[in-house]
């Protein structure tokens, strides 16, 4: 494989490696060390790798698996996925989503079950085909979808609590000044 | 298939790849024939554009970039190949010594040197980082450490016993998990203890060890299975009194 320059893989990875160990972990402080780990298996390993366009998956697949390594003490979640079952997302408006601030969105995201957000944040980074998130996260293609359709309705249900805190804000607003 | 499966299956369709499923390709068909459901596609992928673009505009902590590019982290291999084919040949050369005269035990365990881990926890707390649990209880501290797999029932010395514990967190070096101890020092500065499995490291010695790298100064002692390792910003002697048997 053709040498590849560790400041310039870092330059191009390291914020959506960082954004999707942070929707892994919840923390981040766990989510820094698990950026740092991934490029630190890179220096050592990374060498090992024969296909230059497989770094990203590696990079991605690699930081999973340290994180699935670093809570085996941890409960783990144990569910049965229905591959076959599809979730309609309940309506909302992208001018909405707009208005809304990056922390507010993230911590929608942040809310999912552990399962639904590897697959929903690799979705919305749009970097990766299904196959790819389907390797990164060593499941089957048909698990993929299922996880991201039921997650986007989760996340859209989450996302919605937001929005109808706003719409009685306003409500209330027009209230006083009615009164007033 | 009614409208509300169709939008079930279009929601997770990206017009740039092929259907994964055939009846994310009836949807799809579906939708040419009904503007209705078109339109509802349409939207629902500047929504998900929208909720992207959000999600790419969460900040990334400003200092990450120079802990990942400035810790001391190998050069990856294909840069040093002439290194690696002179360590290749040496490894073969031990190895075969070894099965000859009878001492090969089994595959060798990668360990770090104890230099190469004393300056990998220097630098990290160069970085000023955050605790996973603050609390002056021991007890809290240990438990936090067991749960989370890291070394714990610590065997501390005595002078560092009387210290105020800060609160703690875990850290990976080179694959193994390491606990850190914070303590508030009598001068209000910190005390951090690093403890990691034995095994983890090479070239340790019975006394404890003595370095200073810029303004730590850094004792390393063995005690049970586990390898401790205390910084303090100050002298040998300053270091040397947490450490001591009374």
């Amino acid at each position: 494989m053709a040498e590849v320059d560790f400041d310039q893989l870092v330059d191009e990875f390291y914020m959506s490696l960082y954004r999707f160990a942070l929707s892994l972990s919840r923390k981040e402080t766990d989510a820094g060390d698990l950026v740092q780990q991934t490029f630190y298996a890179w220096a050592s390993k990374g060498h090992q790798l024969r296909d230059a366009s497989k770094v990203k998956t590696w990079l991605f697949t690699t930081l999973y698996r340290e994180f699935l390594a670093k809570r085996r003490y941890d409960e783990r979640f144990v569910a049965v996925d229905d591959d076959s079952k599809f979730e309609e997302p309940a309506h909302v408006s992208p001018s909405a989503v707009d208005a809304l601030d990056a922390v507010t969105v993230q911590d929608a995201l942040l809310r999912l079950e552990d399962r639904y957000r590897g697959p929903v944040t690799l979705f919305y980074m749009q970097q990766h085909s299904y196959r790819e998130i389907a390797e990164i996260l060593a499941i089957p293609i048909g698990t993929v979808m299922s996880r991201i359709s039921r997650g986007k309705a989760e996340l859209r249900k989450a996302l919605q609590d937001p929005f109808e805190h706003n719409a009685r804000k306003i409500v209330q607003m027009e209230g006083e000044q009615a009164h007033g | 298939m009614d409208k509300r499966e169709a939008r079930s299956f279009l929601s997770v369709h990206r017009p740039s790849e092929d259907p994964v499923d055939a009846r994310i390709a009836e949807a799809k068909k579906q939708a040419t024939a009904d503007p209705e459901l078109a339109q509802w596609w349409t939207e629902e992928q500047e929504l998900d554009r929208a909720i992207g673009a959000k999600l790419a505009a969460v900040p990334v902590p400003s200092n990450l970039r120079a802990r990942l590019t400035s810790r001391p982290i190998p050069l990856p291999v294909a840069q040093r190949s002439w290194r690696r084919a002179a360590l290749a040949a040496a490894a073969a050369v031990v190895v075969a010594l070894a099965v000859l005269f009878g001492s090969w035990r089994g595959p060798f365990k990668p360990a770090a040197s104890l230099a190469d881990y004393r300056d990998e926890m220097v630098s990290f707390i160069s970085l000023k980082p955050t605790l996973g649990l603050e609390t002056s209880d021991l007890t809290r501290i240990n438990d936090f450490l067991a749960k989370s797999g890291a070394p714990s029932q610590l065997e501390l010395p005595p002078p560092l016993r009387r210290l105020e514990p800060v609160g703690c967190r875990t850290l990976r070096f080179r694959g193994q998990d390491v606990a850190l101890v914070c303590f508030r020092r009598e001068s209000g500065k910190t005390a951090h203890l690093f403890v990691v499995n034995r095994a983890a490291l090479r070239g340790l010695r019975a006394k404890p060890q003595f370095a200073v790298q810029g303004e730590w100064t850094t004792a390393t002692w063995i005690k049970g299975d586990h390898v401790y390792l205390l910084t303090v910003q100050g002298d040998q002697s300053t270091t040397e009194k947490y450490i001591s048997d009374t």
